[in-house]
Parts: structure tokens; C-alpha cells; sequence
């Protein structure tokens, strides 16, 4: 259930990131609503700043942003990444379980959902040159989810460094095998389709 | 029966008038277009429009026969190279015969063109003849008579085998001659005004990139042979401004820039703009293309003329359209296209302005179409004018006019924004300059705003400092006694 001990626990990982992730996979401290909570929230930060962001430092052409795709991406995206994650680290004995990769990456990504918001709003109030704070909080919020990503990924494994950037390359190369996959199965789905409908308007055409 | 006809009628009438806006849009046989801020393609009321064209026949000339190039000297007259027919053609600025040149008298005997490609007219009306094939540039003063040669230049940058085949021609004020000649890669051969030979000016520098240079390696010796050889790209036209500014086109088969505005050291000094999502705007017309089939690749940029107040127009021949560009490089606007209807091209080769004329050579079918400036054009030209002689403050009714025929774009956001800002109007500037995509001045009209905010409510700031160091002293005093009493009471 998720309790309010269960929704702090996501700022201690965040300063305690090595204890923090360590009580997630051995003594059940993390929550995977509240993980999925903050992927969502992240969606919705990012979208939000993607469209809102002041003049000066938006890029983004606002007709290119859809914020329900965006959010469903980023789901899709940590769905993706834990997939392979798992898949690599079950074979190299690794000690997490599934749900711990998910709320590792989701707990990870709680200081972008704190910055995104905030640097949004500054951003109304900078003019040129003025931008330095704007990118210094967004950059040190991507690199710190970064460097908690890793180290709950080592933690919940139970790795050396070494092994999980190796994990962690691996886990790329699977993300890719597993993208052609699902084209691959979406491509003889569709022939499957083709066939099928064929079939049907030869038969209705015949009779 | 009767109902029946009053429907029909009544769907006809409604299609009808469904389509009248249409054909009204659809009058020019080109589209008009322009790319905005970010990349994307929108369609604007035609610029320039097709005014007619003129052939060989109707000049009264007898027809050209592939015409190469043409120009306007400054007292209005036309001068066209009939390349295939081995003369020039002059015509007043009504487009009917004045003289014909074929011959000239050459110490003592007539001599004559060979496929004369090039022509240029100085202002005291010299003309500078690109004599192809006899592999020589020829002057004739204004009666006729033979001014100079300039032939065989001699340097040691010149291979020996060195054939001076001149395609185009352009002169300074200084007499100093620039010349495209054919298969010549290095730059633009440059000529003082004696007729030496003084050295090539822009060259173009050839860039590989890391992927062929890898390929390079990797491959033998004899696929190496086979390969494309990495040669600059060569130069198709030339145009000179009263500065002696020589704007010149090469090739570029990336789209990246096809026009040079050379200084007289003969470094590329022309503007690019920023004006753009990805960086800048390409010099080099069109800015997607198909990458096979009819119509494709990179715009192929074969002439420019500059058309003063900072403004130029470059000639597409992959797709028949001119590209006019301001001083910054902001693309102004497009219009022209290939095909067969009247005010389209086959093979269009050169182009000229007439005033507020644009008049473009057409090889193939020996023509010269004209084309006149709607009020569109005439508001962005007379708009940019002003804006490039720094009478920004008359221009601005000149964008808004543009604005109510066309409602993006985005120059003349920027023009009115910064009228507003001079005003001191600096929320509404800021609107027009995030309206123009322009973050610069949007910057500016910014601080400007919070700096009067700021000075609006310098009191109530202050105030509010106060009090807070207030509260804090009196809070740390109650806080002090607080603790004091404590000890008292613990004492006693």
C-alpha cells in the first residue's frame, strides 16, 4: 500500500542513493505506483516544458508537441529499458527482480521531475545571455538522474561498476534487438492481415 | 421537374463559387511560397507576376539561337548574348531592335565572335564581351570600335595546357576585370586594368567529410581512380555592385550556399541569417528537394543579379525559380517555376533587373520573359529599401501593409516590433519580435520591461526589504530575551 513513508522514500534514495536502493531490493522500501507516479510525472514535466518554456531558450516548435504521445513514450521508454535491463542482468546474476528495475528508474528520475517545473518558470524571466541558470538546472537534474540510475542499478544488482556499465551496454544492444522484434512482429501481423482480408474480399466477390 | 433543375442549379452555383478563390490564388502558373521560421513551407500571394516575353522574332532581331546571357546597361538598354548566331543584340528599353554587333573592325580587318557567352556594359556604356570560343575577352567602346583584348593570361599558378575559354564577364569602376572562365575550378580570375592576369579571387575551399575520408582509406589504389575526384565547385555567374562588390553562383549540390559576395581582396563577405531553427538560412534557394526523379537535387543556382539596397536575386535552373535574398540573408520571397505555360521556363540561364523589372534568358526557347512587381513585392522591396537606408520608422507602414496580404510573415514582425521598441512600447514589441521569431531583440525589448517594472515598483521592493529585516531583528530580539529570562529562571 502506498503510505506516506512509502512516498518520502524517493528523496531519501535521492541523497542516500546507495542505503536507499540497497532497502528497495531487500527490505521491500520502494512502492511501484509511486515509481510509476514519477515517470509520469516526468512525462508531464517534459511535455510541459517543452511547450511552456519562455521564448529565449525554446527551440520547440510548439505544433511538433503532443503531450499525451510524449507521456506515453516516456512509459514506453522505461518499459522498454527495464525489459532489456532484465533480461541482460537474469542472465548475468544479477539480484534485482523486475520491480526493482522499475522503481530504480523511476525514483531516479525524481530530481528532473523537481527541476523541470521550476526551470520552466525561470526561463519566462531571462532574456539572452541570461539562460545560464535555465540549462545549469536542467543539465545538473539530466546528470543526476543519470548517476542515480547507475547506482541503483549496481545496488539492486549487486555489482561492481565495472560489471554494470557492461550490463548497461549489453542492456543497449538488447533494447535494440528487442525494437527489431516488435517491428519485425508488427510487419508479418500486418501480412497476416493483408492475407486474411484478401481472402475475405476474394470469397465476397465470388459469391 | 422544375425542383429538380432549381437543385442542380443551385449545386452548380455553390461549386462555382467554391472555385472562384481558388483560380483567383492560382493565376500565376508558378506556386509562391517562402519557408518560416522553422523549416516549414507556406504559401504567400505571388510576388512577382509574368508580364510577357519577348523572342529574337518579336524584337525584330530574327530568333535567337541559345542565348547564353543578358544584360541591362544603366540607360535602360538590353544587351543579349545570341551566342549560337555569334552576335549581341541590342534593344531599347521597349524590347524592339537598336543595333545588332557581329563584327568589328580588329588592326586593320573584320573580325568577329566565336559563341559569346558572356556580356557586360559598363556605365559609360564599354562593352565587355565573353568571346568563348575564340578564347578572349573582347572591349568595344560605345561606337563600336575596338577598345582592347584581353586574351592568353600568363602566370605561374596556370597550368600549361591552360585553355582561356571565358563564359561571364564583369567589370569595376576601377576597370578591373573578373572572369568565370570554363574548366577553371580554382576561383573567379581576377584581371587589372591593363588586362593582366593578377590571380583568382573566392576560391571555393573543397570540404571532405570524416565518412569519405574513412572510405578513402579503405579503399584500393584502383577504386580510388574510380572514385569522384574532389574538385571545388565552379562558378556560373556573376553580378558587381557600385562598391565593386562582385556577387557571384557557384554549384552546390548540398544546398548550402550558392552565392558569394566577394570583397576586392576577394573574400566572401556576403550575410547569412539566423533567422532560421536549424542555424541559418541557406544561401542556395530551395531548402528540401526529391532526391531522384524530374525536378530533383539541389537547386541548381546559375546567375544572380544584385538589384541594389542590399537585395539580390539568384536563378534556379533544376527548377526554374529566383530566390531573392536581403543584405542579411533573410529570403524575401520565390516565385517562377519549369513548364511550358507563359511565365515558366525550359532552360532558364540568366537573369536581369530592369528597375522594378526581373528579366530572365531563357536558352532553349530564346526568350526573355518579364516579370513585374505585384504590391506584394512592391511593399517587401520598397520595405527593405528603407530598412537597409535606416528609415526603419517609414517602413513600418509599409510591413503592415505587407501583414494584411500576408499575415506570417515574419520580417515584417520584426520591422514593427522595432518601431515599438523605439517608441519605448516594449510589450508590444516583445509580442511583434516573438511573432518575427526574432530572440535578439526580443531580448532587448525584454530588459527594457523588467527594468521599468522593476523601477515602477522600487518602493514597494524596498518596503517589503525593510520590513523583512524587521521582522527578522525584532524576532532574534524576542527570541534573545526569551532566552534570557530561561536563564534566569534557572538560575534563581
Amino acid at each position: 500500500m502506498i503510505n506516506r513513508e512509502k512516498l518520502m522514500y524517493p528523496f531519501y534514495c535521492m541523497f542516500h542513493p546507495f542505503d536507499g536502493f540497497y532497502e528497495i531490493r531487500h527490505r521491500d522500501k520502494g512502492s511501484v505506483p509511486v515509481a510509476l507516479l514519477l515517470v509520469f510525472l516526468f512525462g508531464l514535466s517534459y511535455s510541459l516544458n517543452r511547450r511552456y518554456a519562455g521564448f529565449v531558450v525554446n527551440y520547440i516548435n510548439p505544433r511538433t508537441v503532443d503531450s499525451r504521445r510524449e507521456v506515453l513514450g516516456i512509459f514506453f521508454a522505461v518499459l522498454l529499458l527495464a525489459c532489456s535491463n532484465w533480461s541482460i542482468t537474469s542472465l548475468m546474476e544479477g539480484e534485482g527482480r523486475f520491480k526493482d528495475i522499475i522503481i530504480v528508474l523511476g525514483y531516479s528520475m525524481l530530481p528532473m521531475v523537481l527541476t523541470f517545473v521550476p526551470a520552466t518558470v525561470i526561463s519566462w524571466f531571462v532574456a539572452q545571455n541570461e539562460e545560464g541558470l535555465y540549462y545549469l538546472l536542467i543539465n545538473v537534474s539530466v546528470i543526476f538522474t543519470v548517476i542515480l540510475a547507475i547506482i541503483g542499478i549496481m545496488t539492486i544488482h549487486n555489482y561492481s561498476f565495472g560489471k554494470t556499465v557492461i550490463t548497461l551496454i549489453l542492456s543497449f544492444i538488447a533494447l535494440l534487438i528487442i525494437i527489431f522484434i516488435i517491428l519485425l512482429l508488427l510487419y508479418l501481423l500486418q501480412q497476416v492481415y493483408t492475407f486474411l482480408y484478401s481472402l475475405y474480399t476474394e470469397i465476397i466477390l465470388k459469391l | 421537374m422544375m425542383r429538380k433543375i432549381w437543385v442542380i442549379t443551385a449545386i452548380i452555383l455553390i461549386t462555382v463559387s467554391e472555385c472562384v478563390p481558388a483560380l483567383a490564388v492560382s493565376s500565376v502558373p508558378y506556386h509562391t511560397y517562402n519557408y518560416d521560421y522553422w523549416g516549414y513551407i507556406y504559401y504567400t500571394p505571388a510576388a512577382y507576376i509574368p508580364a510577357g516575353n519577348v523572342s529574337g522574332t518579336g524584337a525584330g532581331s530574327g530568333p535567337f539561337n541559345n542565348p547564353q546571357d543578358i544584360f541591362v546597361a544603366d540607360d535602360r538598354r538590353i544587351y543579349v548574348a545570341d551566342t549560337g548566331n555569334n552576335r549581341i543584340v541590342v534593344l531599347n528599353e521597349r524590347m524592339k531592335l537598336e543595333r545588332i554587333i557581329d563584327s568589328f573592325e580588329n588592326s586593320g580587318k573584320t573580325d568577329a565572335f566565336n559563341a559569346p557567352h558572356g556580356i557586360f556594359v559598363t556605365s559609360d556604356n564599354k562593352l565587355y564581351i565573353a568571346d568563348t570560343n575564340n578564347f578572349r575577352i573582347v572591349v568595344l567602346n560605345e561606337d563600336g570600335t575596338l577598345n582592347r583584348i584581353i586574351s592568353n593570361p600568363t602566370s605561374e599558378v596556370l597550368p600549361e595546357d591552360f585553355v582561356f575559354a571565358p563564359l561571364k564577364v564583369v567589370t569595376d569602376y576601377a576597370e578591373r576585370v573578373y572572369v568565370v572562365a570554363k574548366n577553371m575550378f580554382q576561383g573567379i580570375m581576377a584581371f587589372d586594368e591593363n588586362g593582366n592576369f593578377t590571380g583568382f579571387i573566392g576560391t571555393i575551399k573543397v570540404t571532405i567529410s570524416t565518412y569519405e575520408k574513412i572510405w578513402r582509406r579503405f579503399s584500393t589504389k584502383k577504386q580510388r581512380e574510380k572514385q569522384i575526384q574532389f574538385i571545388p565547385t565552379e562558378f556560373t555567374g556573376l553580378d558587381i555592385d557600385d562598391d565593386g562588390f562582385v556577387y557571384a553562383t557557384n554549384i552546390d549540390a548540398d544546398g548550402k550556399q550558392s552565392v558569394r559576395k566577394l570583397n576586392p581582396k576577394g573574400q566572401d563577405v556576403i550575410k547569412k541569417s539566423t533567422r532560421n531553427v536549424t542555424g541559418e538560412i541557406p544561401l542556395s534557394g530551395d531548402m528540401y528537394w526529391r532526391l531522384s526523379g524530374d525536378y530533383s537535387g539541389a537547386s541548381r543556382i546559375v546567375d544572380v543579379v544584385y538589384r541594389g539596397s542590399g537585395i539580390y536575386s539568384i536563378l534556379d535552373f533544376t527548377r526554374g525559380r529566383i530566390f531573392t535574398y536581403d543584405d542579411e540573408g533573410n529570403l524575401l520571397y520565390i516565385f517562377g517555376g519549369r513548364g511550358s505555360q507563359e511565365g515558366t521556363f525550359k532552360n532558364p540561364v540568366a537573369i536581369e533587373a530592369d528597375g522594378d523589372r526581373i528579366l530572365v534568358l531563357d536558352s532553349y526557347r530564346g526568350e526573355i520573359m518579364t516579370f513585374v512587381e505585384t504590391r506584394y513585392g512592391n511593399l517587401i522591396n520598397e520595405a527593405v529599401k528603407l530598412r537597409y537606408d535606416g528609415d526603419e520608422a517609414s517602413a513600418v507602414e509599409l510591413w503592415k501593409q505587407v501583414l494584411e496580404l500576408d499575415s506570417n510573415y515574419e520580417l515584417a514582425y520584426v520591422g514593427i516590433g522595432k518601431s515599438y521598441l523605439a517608441a519605448g512600447e516594449n510589450k508590444k514589441a516583445m509580442e511583434y519580435f516573438r511573432l518575427g521569431m526574432d530572440r535578439e531583440y526580443y531580448s532587448i525589448a525584454y530588459k527594457r520591461y523588467r527594468d521599468d517594472i522593476l523601477e515602477d515598483n522600487l518602493g514597494y521592493i524596498f518596503t517589503g526589504i525593510v520590513v523583512l529585516v524587521l521582522a527578522r531583528f525584532v524576532f532574534s530580539l524576542v527570541r534573545k530575551i526569551k532566552a534570557a529570562n530561561g536563564r534566569k529562571r534557572a538560575v534563581t
